[in-house]
């Protein structure tokens, strides 16, 4: 058995494709490229591969990962790659792939992403006023939202998953267009939705806004007590 | 000019991809490199239209043409619709995002009754006049085939022309003849003569109804005496040779039948007399089990699908099935490659089949006896009997599984309460096999479920003069099988009986309810086959608007020598066999099925498939 971690994109084409289905299009892709894949044990056996942080419809990403486990240990990471990108459709490509010696799960290990977001702001502002609301934004202690969980919506506080928020600004005739970036908690522990940050942001500024577009560029992961990108040495 | 969508008003959707294309074997083309751009519009959502295999084969089959680009479309859901009517935004064609009004053809495949609003609704949707008369000469062609195209009637005003029969057979010679015609500056009407001239296509503007007092059709002529009487229906001789796709598409999100289809067979060998399908595409052809080797192979390599299902009306009458499974399967084990396999009758072949095939799921068995005793079944030439059921049902008890599916009808011709009771007495019975069965074979917790549709008679079937079974009667049996049905094991459910009223009322209309059909939809009517969305009374006060009686066409028996709406439609079976079948139905006399002897129905002009005489097609 070998794993691989593959780094992929996700483009305009496919980014309203839900996570589970996006896992059916890998798995077809995998077939229809004759990939040694190793399937699971049982009565309904599933290729093992394991994909990051699920996006939400309608983001693209340039920084997506799926881990796979393939069973000829003779085949190159490079083999793999222009193998899978010949049968996946547009909108998907296989930017990366390197060999992985460790077991740890990729979604367990995710701490934290970067996205850009685009918002058209519908209503007079400066870029002073912007900046000097979100200065104020950020220097709260608690920042509650509602944030919906399994078990409903809940008050959460969020201000300690925003790492980092900068943003960019873009008179355009009576609209104004910012872009934001931000470095967020992401994976299984605490996971803040670029979204719901946005909305929390515009509600503290009573303005009238509207998301144009989302982004992820960057996906951390938490190893020895570093964020390190998922494809780096140190933790493959 | 290509529209655009924004990700705010597909992010507020249901099912964004249904509406996004790009799916994997889409066909990409550059649209100014044809000649012909070819709409073809599936009237219900994205999960049905691409679980269709009509469509999969006609979208491929055109676009092997070089000069031509066939696109999708299909009905946008509701929430959809709402807001591409909010932003102006005009039906379009999935691949390119092209508005399909520019089209040279728009074509739609008439699977179901139910569907025709949705047809209405989308012709408007694209912008595109919705009847034949007030189209003019840069509109495109409306056209439509399938099944309920055998009756083009209800439709009439809409659809500019039908062709009948199978699609493979017939539509490249009309796209030649548009190629001849595009461009000399004639007119639509030139163009319409040229094609009905080509068997299978019936345009009904050129053609007049005349109509008696009692509202019954005095006459059909056509308004040029060069114009065909007969429209005889068109067929594919040989099924080796047709043309089949080689690659299908692959969606993005769940459909119905994610899977590749694999098409055993055309027709059906039984000829249960409620069943149009088992009449209009008669006769029985078969494919060679090579080349359905073939094509699994190939398709299973350019879809990565990793399941095969085996389609046709009733797989267990393909002669070659016992070869074919062992093949595929041994071909298949491999590369974990399921195989589902719909319509099989149940004996301990099929059964075992079944356990081989799939990743099985123990739990669910279907049966159809459609009806409830013997003489019933005899009635509509059903040809199962009660041993036949049981045994099977215990079959299938002893080796694991626990939960059966039994379909019926109600509201069949001749039908008395003792045959609805008889259906709760079967029931019963499926039950008590389940208890001889030893212990240790069982599996966990028995569950049969008994599920009852209402009868429409359809054209084409010896039924076809019968009146249907009134809503109210129809509802009393449904209470009393509710009332018969003691066992907790057994779970009884029926369907809505107004939506079948109105099923009926499409299946065997003329011309005059087409104006009801379109009234219907401006008073808010589409989707009617979707629970949530059918409006009866709303389709009621149409009818009357329009002053269309649904009765005269649901619930009046007709008489053998009456004009019905589609005899100028030529299937190859004879209206004096059905006549005869009519007969025998009454006189609970069977008729055995093509392979164990010839009925003598008159599909055999087709010279092809079961009828040769070889027993095989
Ligand atoms: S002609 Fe005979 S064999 Fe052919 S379809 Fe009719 S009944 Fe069957």
């Amino acid at each position: 058995m070998a794993n691989i971690r593959t780094k992929f994109k996700r483009g305009d084409e496919v980014k309203f494709i839900s996570h589970l289905d996006l896992m059916k299009v890998f798995e077809r892709a995998i077939r229809r490229a004759r990939l040694p894949i190793a399937y699971s044990q049982g009565f309904n056996p599933h290729p093992n591969m394991v994909f990051g942080l699920p996006l939400s419809v309608g983001v693209t990403s340039e920084a997506e990962y799926g881990d796979f486990e393939i069973t000829d240990e003779q085949m190159s990471v490079n083999e793999f790659l222009t193998r899978l990108n010949s049968q996946l459709p547009k909108g998907l490509e296989i930017i990366a792939a390197k060999a992985r010696k460790s077991k740890d799960n990729i979604m367990a290990l995710i701490a934290a992403s970067r996205y850009s977001v685009v918002v058209g702001i519908n209503s007079p502002c400066t870029e002073k006023d912007i900046k000097t609301s979100l200065n104020k934004y950020l220097a709260q202690n608690e920042i509650i939202v509602k944030k919906r969980t399994k078990s409903g919506i809940k008050d959460t506080n969020i201000r300690d998953m925003i790492f980092d928020l900068n943003f960019e600004y873009k008179p355009c005739g009576t609209f104004s267009i910012v872009k934001f970036s931000m470095l967020v908690s992401a994976g299984s522990k605490a996971n803040l939705k670029p979204e719901l940050l946005i909305d929390s942001i515009f509600d503290f500024m009573k303005l009238d806004y509207e998301i144009e577009r989302i982004h992820r560029e960057k996906l951390f992961i938490m190893a020895q007590n570093q964020l390190l990108d998922p494809m780096d040495g140190l933790v493959l | 000019m290509s529209i655009r969508l924004s990700d705010g008003l597909l992010k507020s959707v249901e099912k964004p991809s249904r509406y996004t294309g790009n799916e994997w074997n889409s066909v990409i083309k550059d649209p100014k490199t044809v000649d012909i751009r070819f709409a073809f519009c599936f009237p219900d959502t994205y999960e049905i239209g691409m679980s269709h295999l009509g469509m999969k084969i006609l979208y491929h089959l055109l676009n092997e043409r070089q000069d031509c680009y066939c696109e999708r479309v299909f009905a946008p859901w509701t929430d959809m619709e709402a807001k591409m009517r909010e932003n102006n935004i005009p039906l379009y064609a999935l691949e390119t995002k092209d508005e399909i009004k520019n089209f040279d053809f728009i074509g739609f495949t008439l699977q179901y009754e139910m569907s025709f609003t949705n047809i209405v609704n989308m012709l408007d949707l694209a912008g595109v006049p919705l009847t034949t008369a007030d189209r003019k000469d840069n509109d495109p062609f409306v056209c439509a085939g399938g099944p309920c195209a055998y009756n083009p009637e209800p439709l009439a005003d809409i659809i500019d022309f039908f062709m009948l029969g199978e699609g493979e057979e017939i539509i490249n010679e009309v796209m030649d003849e548009y190629v001849k015609w595009k461009g000399t500056g004639k007119s639509r009407i030139a163009f319409l003569e040229e094609i009905a001239k080509l068997e299978g296509i019936y345009v009904p503007s050129f053609y007049e109804f005349d109509y008696n007092e009692d509202g019954t059709i005095k006459s059909f002529t056509p308004i040029k005496p060069q114009y065909p009487v007969k429209i005889k229906k068109r067929i594919i001789k040989d099924m080796d040779k047709v043309y089949y796709p080689e690659k299908m598409i692959v969606p993005y999100t769940d459909i119905v039948h994610d899977r590749i289809m694999l098409e055993v067979f055309r027709g059906c060998i039984r000829g249960c007399r409620f069943c149009q399908a088992g009449f209009i595409y008669r006769p029985v052809r078969e494919k060679s089990h090579e080349r359905l080797m073939e094509l699994a192979k190939k398709l299973e390599e350019s879809t990565g699908y990793e399941e095969i299902s085996l389609t046709s009306l009733s797989t267990s009458d393909y002669s070659q099935l016992e070869e074919f499974t062992t093949e595929l399967l041994d071909e298949m084990k491999e590369r974990k490659v399921g195989l589902s396999l719909p319509s099989l009758r149940l004996d301990s072949f099929s059964l075992d089949l079944m356990e081989k095939a799939q990743k099985v799921r123990k739990s669910g068995l279907t049966f159809a006896p459609e009806a409830g005793t013997q003489r019933l079944r005899d009635v509509i030439n059903k040809g199962i009997t009660e041993e036949d059921l049981l045994n099977a049902v215990s079959l299938a008890f002893n080796g694991g599984w626990h939960g059966v599916k039994l379909y019926f009808m109600l509201g069949l011709p001749t039908e008395t309460n003792e045959d609805v009771e008889g259906i709760a007495d079967l029931a019963h019975k499926v039950v008590h096999a389940y208890k001889r069965v030893p212990m240790e074979k069982k599996g966990k917790g028995l569950n049969v479920t008994v599920s009852t549709a209402t009868f429409v008679p359809k054209a084409f079937t010896p039924f076809q003069w019968e009146a249907q079974d009134s809503i109210e009667n129809v509802s009393q049996k449904q209470m009393l099988l509710k009332e018969r049905i003691r066992s907790k094991q057994i779970t009884y459910n029926y369907h809505e009986n107004k939506l079948s009223f109105l099923e009926a009322v499409f299946a065997r209309g003329d011309r005059r309810i087409c104006k009801a059909l379109i009234k219907a939809w401006e008073l808010g009517c589409k989707f009617d086959g979707w629970g949530e969305y059918f409006k009866y009374d709303i389709w009621m006060k149409a009818f009357e608007e329009c002053g269309v009686d649904p009765y005269f066409y649901a619930t009046r028996k007709r008489e053998y020598d009456e004009i019905l709406p589609w005899d100028h439609i030529d299937i190859g079976v004879s209206k004096k066999f059905l006549i005869n079948e009519s007969k025998k139905a009454y006189e609970e006399k069977i008729t055995p099925n093509c392979r164990v002897n010839c009925g003598g129905c008159g599909a055999a002009v087709f010279e092809s498939g079961i009828c040769g005489g070889n027993g095989i097609g």
